[in-house]
């Protein structure tokens, strides 16, 4: 059996305090100067520990504080408070809440699942990938060894063509060889997020942190900066249309590359297979209108990997926008199990992949990997503030963050993601990965189970009319 | 130079609309939105001040309209102290300001910022910045 993948986290402490959900206020002048303060009684000392953040000019208290009301509820004379800080519902946007936000700082801080506490107030059901829930039907007891201790459950996926079958010769060997294929130890490949303060250093972290998961960073090859030898091999360089010249040196240092979809793709990949037979091509599709059929058709000609790349906030792209990324890659799986070519072709699927739960979810869905981008740059405490894309300065110094201690962080996010994968995949009893691509049959639609559960209860029933008859 | 506003969510809902009204590209302008006006303690305006700021301004409500009853009246007498603190150590008191205002009154904005930049415009940059430990304390994470 060979070794279980375990991705190794260890506590990387920001360097600016995180933005806090609430704020204490403390109204100290009518302090009645108790014998025992409840300050001194605070059970993670914050009173004590709390200090001033320089460049954000904030008390570090509310970073130390976890909401337990003791000081609140203690002092006689009612000087401490609590209240939602504000600047917390500033921070991101509508789709990147800052709820997200701060389970990925949380995430990528300690490399551990973000554990809400008692009872869940949120809602139950939203749009997008919040409209369907996983089917957890497997969970019969706590699991006493947790999830390192069940029997192995496998994360891997296979990048690349797939044969739908084998033909032999009369010695019994094989009549043509196979097409490439690349395991990679987790369904997560990394790629460069289009924000960010200083992309050359984003890019060198971003390679370190493939290199210690076992997977590939999709970099664009036109800004590549120079990375260490020993981790080239990780780079998966994107191409645009026009760009790719066959005499590029880095072809014979990658196992995989991308190019952006155009209409000569077909012939481009044929002539890039003729050089390199053992170089893995993804082409890159924008979800628009015809991804369905260019989907199918990329296939139907060959395609090894076909990447589908959505809006930032999971929307399609195009004519498309109105069109969630989960039913896109639905449509496109459903296409290709129709045309019986979907175990041919390796799907990736790119765009508002924001949460642990939206892999499992997009794998669902039909897709057999999912790309990451912007939570990589939130894992650095990036606070989506948008000013680097107007060359503004970056609040918290992205730009001056060494490689190490970013990769560290993203190898954290990336670790607390995979064990929520593994959790999902135990609680619905699953061993392996690639058996959950397009398992709907594992999820629970709410649109569905509204019918299901209401249709019954407001449908007209046979033969009776829809207004009493006067008597 | 740098300015700092801390301001109330009751007095500022909106801290863009704040930031649109200035208009002194040279000056940087930072607003952080608090809960209220008495969320800002003495040392965080000191604090504030022996960094790179120039001028510390603190936005709340009128007394009356407090929503924690309490609050501004209490960020007044901070305000206070921190004057006399700042006289005492031989610093321009005239560093730090606060204003008052009805929430939701965009005139009222408007004559703080005017206000704001008229005191920076008086003040120049703070003396703290040519100080000799000055370049080390900025560079304290």
């Amino acid at each position: 059996m060979p070794a279980k993948y375990h991705i190794h986290v260890r506590r990387v402490p920001p360097r600016f305090s995180p933005v806090a959900k609430s704020t204490i206020i403390d109204w100290g002048e009518g302090c009645l100067r108790c014998t025992r303060c409840v300050k001194e009684q605070c059970p993670v000392d914050a009173y004590r520990k709390r200090g001033f953040d320089r460049s954000q000019f904030v008390d570090t208290i509310d970073e130390i504080c976890r909401d337990c009301y003791r000081c609140v509820q203690g002092c006689p004379r009612e000087l401490i408070f609590k209240a939602a800080n504000p600047q917390f519902g500033q921070v991101g946007d509508e789709y990147w809440t800052p709820e997200i936000l701060a389970a990925t700082w949380y995430q990528a801080e300690t490399g551990k699942i973000p554990v809400s506490g008692a009872g869940y107030g949120g809602p139950f059901a939203g749009p997008g990938f919040d409209s369907f829930w996983t089917d957890m039907s497997e969970i019969v007891r706590p699991t006493r060894d947790g999830i390192h201790g069940r029997e192995y459950i496998s994360t891997s996926i296979d990048l690349g063509r797939k044969p739908m079958f084998l033909t032999f010769d009369d010695q019994g060997e094989l009549e043509w060889t196979p097409p490439p294929l690349l395991e990679l130890p987790l369904p997560i490949l990394l790629a460069q997020p289009s924000l960010g303060a200083n992309p050359g250093r984003m890019q060198e972290i971003i390679v370190q942190a493939a290199h210690s998961l076992g997977t590939l960073a999709i970099l664009a090859r036109d800004r590549l900066v120079p990375v260490p030898a020993e981790t080239t091999g990780r780079i998966m360089p994107s191409y645009t249309a026009g760009s790719l010249n066959l005499d590029d040196p880095l072809l014979s240092q990658v196992r995989a590359l991308e190019i952006l979809d155009h209409p000569q793709v077909l012939e481009q990949v044929e002539a890039l297979k003729k050089r390199y037979p053992e170089l893995i091509v993804s082409i890159k599709v924008p979800a628009d209108g015809q991804v369905v059929c260019r989907v199918a058709e990329l296939t139907a000609a060959g395609a090894e990997i076909i990447h589908i790349y959505a809006s930032e906030q999971a929307r399609g792209l195009g004519d498309c926008q109105d069109q969630h990324l989960k039913d896109l890659i639905r449509r496109c799986h459903l296409r290709l199990v129709e045309d019986q070519l979907r175990d041919t072709v390796t799907l990736l699927v790119s765009g508002g992949i924001a949460l642990a739960e939206h892999v499992a979810k997009a794998i669902i869905c039909g897709a057999d990997a999912i790309i990451v981008d912007l939570p990589l740059l939130l894992a650095l405490e990036c606070r989506l503030c948008r000013q680097c894309a107007q060359n503004g300065p970056c609040p918290v110094e992205i730009d001056k963050l060494t490689v190490k201690r970013g990769a560290q962080r993203q190898i954290n996010l990336m670790g607390a993601w995979n064990n929520q994968l593994l959790e999902i995949l135990g609680a619905m009893g699953m061993r392996e990965v690639r058996r959950l691509r397009g398992e709907v049959g594992r999820a629970m639609f709410i649109e569905d189970l509204e019918k299901e559960i209401f249709a019954p209860l407001f449908a007209q029933r046979e033969g009776e009319a829809l207004k009493r008859e006067p008597t | 130079m740098e300015v700092v506003i801390f301001a109330c969510q009751q007095a500022v809902p909106e801290p863009e609309a704040l930031r649109n009204l200035w208009d002194r590209g040279e000056v940087r302008l930072r607003v952080l939105a608090e809960p209220c006006s008495s969320k800002v303690e003495a040392f965080q305006l000191l604090r504030t001040l022996a960094t790179s700021v120039d001028l510390v301004w603190v936005i709340g409500c009128e007394e009356r309209l407090c929503r924690y009853d309490e609050g501004s009246h209490r960020a007044g007498g901070r305000m206070a102290y921190t004057k006399r603190y700042l006289q005492e150590i031989g610093l321009e008191p005239a560093r730090v300001g606060r204003s008052v205002l009805t929430p939701g009154d965009q005139a009222a904005l408007a004559a703080i910022v005017a206000e704001i930049d008229k005191r920076l415009q008086s003040l120049g940059p703070s003396p703290l910045r040519q100080a000799p430990n000055a370049a080390a304390r900025r560079s304290v994470p």
